[in-house]
């Protein structure tokens, strides 16, 4: 249930970045598959915090971004949406990911006319 | 259609400015900072007492207690007369940074070496929280199974420590220690890895003694913490 103040967290960010008046349309997020962070969970978490906020009306779309793994013995590379141990090119266990940690807010998607004023 | 803007921030940004805010003090007080992650009932606070032990007869030691309910660890570790702060959350499942910022309220800093963080116990969320520790020592002990890194990666791919613990049960167990380590390093090949028991003792002498060099090769400023 982490996903509840990681929400707080993109909710807050929003708040602070649209003018009074201006209301989000979207934001989209990008999260990495190894964070142990659920897109599920949070969408959960966003449909019930956003009342009241700037956010109200705002649908929140999540990106989840494939592993890129390497692996140290064929030197293939290969992207997997879970992790994988066994390289699928050589059966070797030596793939090392490049990414995975991803928990980024991508954009935001304003009413025209906005004021962002970061 | 509405106006987009570009961010590409960390959605933790706010977080992770609060712990680098941490990781400053701690700098300028000279205090070496580990936080201990975990699944619940893998041994934290265990580990703690037997390594309190041994760290206090050189390194001044203190404890940040983190736990949902109750401050029954903060008590184990006050019975070893050791400073310490109990954070409960109240149901948050992690620590985060402000947390750490409000107990530091209740510790002399400049009366301490080497600070402990308990974290919640959960293998998931509490990855997510860099709370400006220098070092993070993921916990697992032999009765969980051995593909808990691959299960949870997040974990042990933002720790540099971890320690395999209750070995003294494996021969009661089906548990394949060589496999849990191989998981281990596939998800995170450069953990440094120790074997533990707080009931025999086993481990403990080569896990305080390396937590200790740490401590002082951080404290003498020779190497930056995060290539410890």
């Amino acid at each position: 249930m982490h996903e509840a103040s990681i929400v707080e967290s993109l909710l807050t960010f929003a708040c602070q970045h649209v003018s009074d008046g201006k209301r989000v349309q979207r934001i989209n997020v990008r999260v990495g598959v190894l964070t142990g962070v659920s897109p599920d969970a949070m969408q959960f978490y966003f449909e019930i915090m956003r009342e009241n906020t700037v956010c109200a009306q705002a649908e929140l779309e999540i990106s989840l971004e494939p592993l890129r793994a390497h692996c140290e013995v064929c030197g293939s590379d290969s992207k997997f949406s879970e992790l994988e141990i066994v390289c699928p090119v050589c059966g070797a266990q030596a793939l090392s990911y490049k990414n995975g940690d991803e928990l980024d807010i991508v954009s935001l998607e304003v009413e025209d006319g906005n004021c962002y004023n970061n | 259609m509405g106006t987009v803007i570009t961010i590409e921030q960390k959605i933790l940004k706010k977080n992770n400015e609060l712990a680098e805010e941490n990781r400053q003090r701690f700098d300028a007080h000279n205090v070496f900072v580990v936080t201990l992650v975990s699944s619940p009932g893998s041994g934290k606070t265990s580990l703690l007492e037997q390594s309190l032990a041994l760290l206090r007869e050189h390194l001044r030691v203190a404890v940040i207690e983190g736990d949902v309910q109750t401050n029954r660890d903060a008590q184990r570790i006050a019975a070893l007369d050791v400073p310490v702060v109990q954070i409960v959350t109240s149901g948050t499942c992690h620590l985060e940074a402000r947390m750490i910022q409000d107990a530091l309220q209740q510790l002399d800093l400049d009366q301490v070496d080497l600070l402990f963080i308990e974290n919640v116990g959960n293998l998931v969320c509490p990855a997510s929280y860099d709370l400006g520790e220098h070092l993070r020592v993921v916990v697992m002990s032999v009765t969980e199974g051995e593909d808990k890194p691959i299960k949870y990666p997040a974990m042990f791919r933002k720790s540099q420590v971890l320690v395999m613990n209750k070995v003294d049960l494996l021969p009661f167990l089906a548990y394949n220690l060589d496999e849990a380590r191989e998981f281990a390093l596939r998800v995170n090949p450069s953990l440094r890895i120790f074997e533990t028991s707080c009931t025999t003792g086993r481990g403990i002498k080569e896990w305080t003694e390396w937590l200790m060099l740490s401590a002082r090769t951080y404290r003498s400023g020779i190497i930056e913490s995060s290539r410890l």
